[in-house]
């Protein structure tokens, strides 16, 4: 099957485009969807119970980065999963900086 | 209830992780270089995770930076990227990208590179001009970098003064020796990149 019959052809996340590195996390339990629900979004909640990438969830689901945005994007549309964007701008954030040195001193 | 328990948590004196800081941030680091220089070798080496490979797809990705619209009926380019985690605690997480194979990908890099701490550029001593593109890009986009030697097969063919003669980069770009295999030596070559986006971080900050 090609990826975006899984997108309906949709190519953009209706919300932002997701940094790949954004943290995704489920806000339901991928056992209390619908039966209707497609695999690949079970099994991303599922994934996500805690929070992983939009990148881990497109390499684990071996989907096209641009897919797994789209799917994403509806399952944020459908309160069933969360996008943290993250922090807007690390490069300049003296304080996250210091905790990196720190954890990356320490492993 | 849950709030009426949490309040009862604090006032007792328990500490409770305040709603909606369950995420961790997500921090990034680009590792760049040219192709087969050791990339996913550096992620894997210090990764919790073996490196996964995730694939991004020109026609859509890169819409309107490649034009490929002109190209009517063109099955997209497939770009391959591999990339790894390292958990530095409950609140953060740091990922190690590489970039692509091949350089031509920019669009990919732009992707890459928003929002990451700065770059790695890893170097083949013996085939130096496959690391320019890389040295170029982080240059103008003006992001803190590293220039890391790789030793293969642990041996150095070149003194890292050489490198930076050759590569001309500027004196606050460290240059060093590196052998990608090991955890060691990459952790030391991420530290001198933090320290460098500290830095930087720290000046703009007028402290």
């Amino acid at each position: 099957m090609r990826p975006y019959v899984l997108t309906q052809g949709r190519t953009k996340a209706p919300d932002a485009t997701y940094a790949l590195e954004a943290q995704v996390r489920a806000l339901i339990a991928a056992s209390s969807m619908s039966r209707t629900t497609t695999p690949e979004a079970r099994r991303i909640v599922g994934l996500c119970e805690t929070p992983v990438s939009v990148a881990e969830i497109a390499a684990r689901l071996m989907l096209p980065v641009g897919v797994a945005r789209v799917l994403v994007g509806d399952l944020v549309a459908a309160n069933a999963v969360t996008v943290d964007v993250g922090a807007q701008d690390a490069a300049n954030d003296v304080a996250l900086l210091e905790r990196l040195l720190d954890g990356i001193r320490a492993l | 209830m849950e709030s009426a328990l949490s309040d009862r948590l604090q006032q007792s004196g328990f500490a409770t992780a305040p709603r909606g800081r369950s995420v961790p941030v997500a921090m990034k680091i680009v590792v760049a270089g040219g192709f087969a220089v050791g990339k996913t070798t550096f992620v894997g080496a210090i990764s919790e995770i073996d490196p996964l490979r995730t694939e991004a797809e020109m026609t859509v990705e890169g819409l309107g930076v490649d034009n490929v619209g002109q190209v009517e009926g063109k099955t997209g380019t497939t770009v391959a990227m591999d990339f790894g985690r390292i958990t530095i605690g409950p609140d953060m997480v740091l990922y190690l990208f590489g970039t692509p194979g091949q350089d031509r990908f920019w669009f990919m890099w732009d992707e890459l590179a928003r929002g990451s701490i700065g770059g790695v550029v890893l170097v083949d001593t013996r085939r130096l001009e496959d690391c320019f593109p890389a040295v170029d890009y982080f240059e103008a986009l003006g992001v803190p970098f590293v220039v890391a030697c790789n030793l293969f097969d642990g041996v150095a063919t070149h003194h890292p003064r050489e490198v930076r003669e050759a590569l001309r980069v500027p004196a606050n770009v460290p240059v060093v020796l590196c052998d990608a295999r090991r955890k060691s030596h990459v952790q030391e070559t991420l530290i001198l990149l933090v320290e460098g986006a500290l830095r930087r971080a720290q000046a703009r900050q007028g402290r």
